[in-house]
């Protein structure tokens, strides 16, 4: 036993020594076959985002869907007509916006 | 079998474990090869090296006036699935510093404040922030700044990206619409 925690003594603190990670916010939104879109947010060092306000905003600023994140981080609304933007917002400057002309289509 | 016969070692044998103490020099040795580069990073980070490279020199947005450069001179770098980011570092003019309340930057004019863009954090002489790069950013794409003040005030300014960061001008136009 202490011969082994001798081998993996230097291994072991080398990896905990790993860089400090960034967290910038992402989200990612795809169209069901249903006319239903689903938006996915998280954040880069793989953490989820349950709770975070996702919004669904008209080009004219209107707010269509004002929602939050489920538990599994994802919400999913009907795609709204006409030109739309996604907004996942973690707080000031922690936004992320997904357009509707990036939303792949089945 | 006498225990002397067993110690007897092959001469291979002998040196290591004569000299083997010595490999303690390497480790001193190995480090010290890293000090140049620790040590302009450590210059960086504390804004000894000033803001940055490519610095455009007193941006005026509204009532402020800011210096806006990118942290290194180099092409933006990915972060996993969330994209490619670009350090941007910005310095707000002494005079605005009890009047801003948060600076912002964002590739293209924000649709509005609440979607203004990343966030500077950081003392108010050296903010940094990490700006989002779409890959289908256009070269000749604007970085646009917003301030907000404490009097709720925003104000709005605009720089091309090419004067900015060529880096990341290069980059797009290398990579172009690949994505």
């Amino acid at each position: 036993m202490k011969h082994l925690m001798r081998t993996f003594a230097l291994p072991t603190l080398l990896l905990a020594a790993a860089p400090a990670m960034a967290h910038n916010p992402m989200c990612e939104c795809e169209e069901l076959a249903s006319g239903q879109v689903k938006c996915t947010g998280g954040f880069s060092d793989g953490s989820g985002a349950p709770g975070v306000t996702l919004d669904v905003i008209g080009y004219d600023e209107q707010v269509l869907v004002g929602g939050k994140l489920g538990e599994d981080s994802t919400l999913t609304f009907k795609r709204p007509d006409g030109e739309f933007y996604v907004l996942f917002d973690a707080g000031p400057g922690h936004v992320v916006e997904v357009d509707y002309a990036d939303i792949p289509q089945p | 079998m006498s225990r002397a016969q067993t110690l007897t070692a092959s001469p291979l044998k002998q040196a290591w474990l004569k000299w083997r103490f010595h490999l303690n020099i390497l480790l001193i040795l190995i480090p010290l090869g890293f000090m140049p580069k620790y040590f302009a990073d450590a210059k960086l980070f504390r804004g000894e090296a000033g803001l940055g490279a490519n610095i455009v020199r007193d941006i005026q947005v509204g009532p402020y006036s800011l210096d806006l450069a990118e942290m290194r001179d180099q092409e933006p770098q990915a972060d996993g699935p969330a994209g490619f980011f670009k350090v941007f570092n910005a310095a707000l003019c002494k005079a605005c510093i009890q009047d801003v309340k948060a600076t912002y930057l964002r590739i293209g004019k924000p649709r509005s404040l609440r979607a203004a863009g990343t966030i500077f954090f950081g003392a108010p002489y050296n903010m940094s922030t990490s700006l989002p790069i779409p890959p289908r950013t256009s070269p000749d794409a604007q970085i646009w700044i917003t301030v907000e003040g404490w009097d709720g005030s925003m104000h709005q300014a605009s720089v091309p990206l090419a004067q900015a960061s060529p880096a990341t001008v290069a980059w797009l136009k290398k990579q172009g619409g690949k994505k």
